[in-house]
This record gives C-alpha cells, sequence and structure tokens, in this order.
C-alpha cells in the first residue's frame, strides 16, 4: 500500500497512538543502517567509477584539475599485459586456496561430527586461526616459511622430503604456494563449521541403510555424504571465491605481490597504481575491472540461494 | 565403545595441536633471546624463556605503544556506532515485511564481498574532500562499513526468532514498538548481540587495508600498520616481530575464549541461512 514513505524520516517519534499502520516508524529502524551503508559503500563505488573516467595523478587530484579522459584508462588498462598477469594469478591464487580450504575443511568437518568428549573444545580451538588478525597470521606464516631459518624447511628436511631448504618466498611457484597455505589455513575452519551444518543434516538413516546393504565406508561417503553435502559445499566455494578474490593483507605482508609479478593479484594491482604509483584514475579503473567478476559470481549466488529459500 | 572414543579424543588433539602450530611458534619465537632464533636444529621450547622481545619492542618503543592506541580508539567507537545501527536494522528487517527488505538486505549482503581496496581508494579521495584522510573519525566510519552490513545479516536470524506472542504482550501492556524490543526483544538475542560484538571487534582490531590508506601520519596508524613499518624497519628481528604479532593477537585470543561458544555458534547457524 503506502510505500512511497520516505525511508530517511526524522528520528522516530514513537509516540503516534492506535493507528494500526505506522509505516515510517518501521522504516524508521533500518533507515539509519541503509543510509550508512548507502553512504559508505554505494556512494564510493558510485565515485569510484567517474574517478576512472579522469586522468588523475595524485598531484592534479589535490589540485583540483583532473582531466576527464572517457574511456581512455580503460582502453588503457586493458591493453596492460599486468592486468591480464593479474587476473591469471588471481584466478589461480583463488581457485588453489578454495580446493586446499575445502579439503582441509571438509576432513576437519567429516572427522568433528563424530562425537567424543572435548569434541566442541577442540572444535573451537581451530577455529582460532578463521579470526586472527590477517596481519598476525602472515608475519607467522613468513616466518614459519623462512628459508634459511624457518619451522617448515626444517620439518621437511628432517623427515627427508627434500634435502635443501627451499626459499619459500623467492621464487614465483612456492611464493604462491606459500600464500596460498597461509590463506587456507585462516579460511579451512570457516569452511569447516559450514560443512560441519551440512553434515548434521544428513539423516542418519541412510547410512545405516547403506551399512546393511554392504557398503563400506569409503562408499558411503562417497555415495551419500558427497552428494548430500552438494548445496553447502557450493555455498562453501561461492563464499571462498569472494573472500579469496578480494585478499589483500596476506599477499601484501607476505610477498608484496613478489617476486616479480607472480603474486600480484588484482587488489595489489589496484593498490599499487593508486598508493604507490600515485595514478588515482587507473587504480580506480583497476578496481571497476576487478569487481566485474565477484558481481557476477554474487548475482549467481543469490539466485542459488533465492532457490533455496523457495523450498 | 569407550575406548573408541578415548582415540577419537586424542586424535582431535593431536589434530588441534598440528593446526595451531603457527601459533605456538609464534609465540614461542617472542619468548627467546635475539640470538636463539638462529639455533639449528630450532628450540622448540625457548630456554630459558626471555621477556626481552616485549621489553624492547612493545613497551619500550612508543611507535608500538601508539599503535596499540590507535587501535583501541578506533575499534570502540566502530564498536559502538555498529551496534547502534545493526541492532534496530536487523530487528526492522526480521519483524516488518517492508517492500524495501528484499533489496536491503541485497545492499547488505554484497557490501560485504567488495574487495576492502575497492572501497579505499573512492573513499581516500572522498575523504581528502571533507578533511578525514587521517583522522579517526574516517577510519571509524571505514571500519563502521566493513562491519555494518555484516552485523545486519547475522543479527537477523537472531530477530526472527524472538517470538511474536511476547512481543505482542508487551505492546498490548501499553509498550511502545521500540519499548517492547528494548525491554523484550533485545534480552532473548543476547547471545547474538554477544557473536556480533566480539566478530565486530575481531575485524576492527585486525583491520589493515583501511588503516594503510587512509592513515598517513604515525599518530593514527593502527597497530596492524604500525607491524608492518617494523616488518620493513628491522628486516629479520624476528623476536620482536612475534612479541608484537603476539601483543597484537592476545586480545583476540582472550575474548575469544571467553565467547567462543556464542561465535562458533553464531557462525555456523547465521553463515548458512541468512
Amino acid at each position: 500500500m503506502s510505500t512511497t514513505v520516505r525511508a530517511a524520516s526524522a528520528p522516530a517519534k514513537a509516540t503516534t497512538r492506535r493507528r494500526p499502520r505506522r509505516h515510517w516508524s518501521r522504516y524508521a529502524y533500518i533507515a539509519p543502517a541503509v543510509v550508512f551503508v548507502a553512504a559508505t559503500t554505494l556512494y564510493p563505488l558510485y565515485y569510484n567509477i567517474s574517478l576512472s573516467l579522469y586522468d588523475a595523478p595524485i598531484q592534479k587530484f589535490l589540485a583540483g584539475t583532473i582531466e576527464f579522459v572517457g574511456l581512455a584508462n580503460y582502453a588503457e588498462e586493458l591493453r596492460n599485459p599486468q592486468l591480464w598477469t593479474g587476473l591469471r594469478v588471481s584466478l589461480i591464487y583463488t581457485i588453489a586456496t578454495i580446493a586446499l580450504m575445502y579439503v582441509i575443511g571438509l576432513a576437519l568437518a567429516v572427522f568433528f561430527n563424530r562425537k567424543f568428549v572435548g569434541r566442541n573444545a577442540v572444535r573451537a580451538a581451530i577455529f582460532l586461526p578463521y579470526i586472527l588478525p590477517s596481519v598476525v597470521a602472515a608475519n607467522v606464516w613468513r616466518w614459519i616459511l623462512d628459508g634459511s631459518y624457518g619451522l617448515v624447511n626444517h620439518a621437511l628436511m628432517s623427515v627427508g622430503i627434500i634435502d635443501a631448504p627451499v626459499f619459500w618466498l623467492g621464487q614465483g611457484n612456492s611464493a604462491m604456494v606459500a600464500v596460498v597455505l597461509a590463506t587456507a589455513w585462516t579460511m579451512a575452519p570457516f569452511a569447516m563449521l559450514l560443512l560441519l551444518a551440512g553434515l548434521q543434516n544428513i539423516p542418519k538413516g541412510l547410512y545405516e541403510a547403506a551399512s546393511l546393504d554392504g557398503a563400506g565406508p569409503v562408499t558411503r561417503f562417497r555415495r551419500i555424504t558427497l552428494p548430500l553435502l552438494r548445496p553447502v559445499s557450493l555455498v562453501v566455494a561461492l563464499l571462498g571465491f569472494i573472500y579469496t578474490f578480494r585478499t589483500f593483507d596476506t599477499i601484501f605482508i607476505m610477498t608484496k605481490g613478489g617476486p616479480g609479478d607472480a603474486t600480484t593479484v588484482l587488489p595489489i594491482l589496484a593498490y599499487n597504481e593508486a598508493f604507490v604509483n600515485f595514478e588515482l584514475g587507473s587504480g580506480a579503473t583497476i578496481n571497476t575491472l576487478m569487481l566485474v567478476i565477484p558481481t557476477v559470481l554474487a548475482l549467481f549466488y543469490f539466485r542459488a540461494t533465492r532457490k533455496e529459500d523457495a523450498l | 565403545m569407550r575406548t573408541r572414543t578415548l582415540g577419537l579424543s586424542l586424535t582431535g588433539l593431536v589434530v588441534a595441536v598440528v593446526y595451531l602450530i603457527p601459533v605456538y611458534w609464534m609465540v614461542a619465537t617472542s619468548l627467546k633471546e635475539t640470538g636463539d632464533v638462529f639455533n639449528t636444529p630450532p628450540d622448540l621450547v625457548p630456554k630459558p624463556p626471555t621477556l626481552a622481545a616485549y621489553r624492547d619492542a612493545v613497551f619500550g618503543d612508543s611507535a608500538v605503544l601508539q599503535g596499540i592506541w590507535s587501535s583501541t580508539i578506533i575499534t570502540i567507537p566502530t564498536l559502538l556506532l555498529t551496534l547502534a545501527l545493526a541492532v534496530p536494522a536487523a530487528y526492522g528487517l526480521a519483524r516488518f515485511s517492508l517492500r524495501v527488505n528484499g533489496v536491503v538486505m541485497l545492499l547488505m549482503l554484497a557490501a560485504q564481498m567488495l574487495p576492502t581496496i575497492s572501497i579505499a581508494l573512492p573513499m581516500f579521495a572522498i575523504f581528502s574532500d571533507y578533511g578525514l584522510v587521517d583522522t579517526y573519525a574516517g577510519l571509524i566510519i571505514a571500519n563502521t562499513s566493513l562491519a555494518l552490513p555484516f552485523a545486519v545479516v547475522m543479527l537477523r536470524p537472531y530477530m526472527l526468532a524472538i517470538p511474536q506472542d511476547l512481543m505482542d504482550a508487551g505492546l498490548l501492556d501499553g509498550c511502545t514498538g521500540f519499548r517492547a524490543f528494548r525491554k523484550i526483544g533485545l534480552p532473548l538475542v543476547q547471545p547474538g548481540l554477544i557473536m556480533v560484538a566480539t566478530l565486530t571487534f575481531v575485524m576492527t582490531w585486525g583491520e589493515f587495508v583501511f588503516g594503510l590508506t587512509l592513515a598517513t601520519s604515525d599518530a593514527i596508524q593502527p597497530i596492524t600498520v604500525v607491524l608492518n613499518r617494523f616488518v620493513a624497519q628491522f628486516g629479520t628481528q624476528w623476536t620482536n616481530l612475534m612479541a608484537v604479532s603476539t601483543v597484537i593477537a592476545i586480545p583476540i585470543i582472550v575474548i575469544f575464549v571467553l565467547l567462543q561458544k556464542y561465535v562458533v555458534a553464531g557462525i555456523s547457524e547465521g553463515g548458512i541461512k541468512d
């Protein structure tokens, strides 16, 4: 009915008595948060797009003399090999991290789905890396992966897996392995929790019936657990993608995007352009281009969850 | 049967210990003598443990102390502002079916999915127009923009669970809508509030990108950014670096140990069904 009520009405004076439908006061509950989020997210996004149409090195920006150049920044960035390298690095990093996070998370979830004394305490302890500040986690991983004195090299050498120390952060491929490892370590507990909730929704009877039919644990896992976990797995993969694709801190601390551009994911590229080269316009352009992929995925995610709600 | 669960308990313990080795190694390193970190094989236990790194790199370093102070000044108002805006919003979204609800939820979910840098860059430009670059106010606004959508989405399921009958009873007793919510609804959602407050604290205390881009002077930078400067400045002073890292982690670990049951339950419920 009366849906044209302005969202930003004055602070709710909830004194209008006994009118059965007081829509304006209902909007007043959500208005402050909506205005805040719009002002601090939508407006910057809009501003970002308009900034991407300008030639805006920081001196010109601060002097207020930036020049409108239309889509020139886009034309330039799309021809910039760094952008495409960044996209490739981002995708490798994101997909490898999701895969590792999912495998660790699923193994932990299957384990913690069994009842035992002290289960909740242990599960909570494993959750800690997820909430640890990423700068802390990244520095700790930098230290344990240190080429000369790192714990990981020492452990691998003492059991004979490698016979010379690996300078993890010094070479492209191993630097990628290192940032993937560190990110998956922090994200796996999150995957574990979601997958655990999924496991608990699988009816126990299915496993019993399968056992009676002579299915062993491996068959039961492949034929019951994995298929029935599919919806949750999809959510884990999509959230994992969205959260990993935007990772900045872990990589910035561990490798600064190096060596060379081996770990220069798109957020690092956008940062470098805007805050190292001080080209705000092209930084904004990379930002806009970078947002295309998570936006498409998010739309996919919303459609998927909306379908689930309908059930 | 009993021996099998004992076996599982022991396995669980081993799994947790292995998973948390990096955390142990951070604390252990922070308690070593500077020279001892280069021992081969590495000392698995610091011998003897020393607080020297804490004395030098934390209490003896005014930049670090300033960073901890700045983080505190940023985190507490962010937490309060986030709760003040998120609690009524989550309640409104849960209780009233307004036509804008779908759009608002979409906004809240989408806002959480943006890379921080995509907001930080334009925010830097906007803030420089309003004199908010390099101010606590700017960092509080930026951090709230990160925490608020998350808080709204996570709180809403708790608000949905408030029994309608109880609220109606309150309204019949003559409470206004907001009073009924405060007196009856709010106590019922306490676990959700604790969860959201904890995670908002965790996010803000550990935030790095806004600190890096929106705080240019030493006096304002949060401890996460000061730590990063430490890395460049001292290269491989691992005991000091791990001591400062431990100090950053301590409030998180303490709060988490005290409140983990709310956090873990909240994420597994709120994360699946929004």
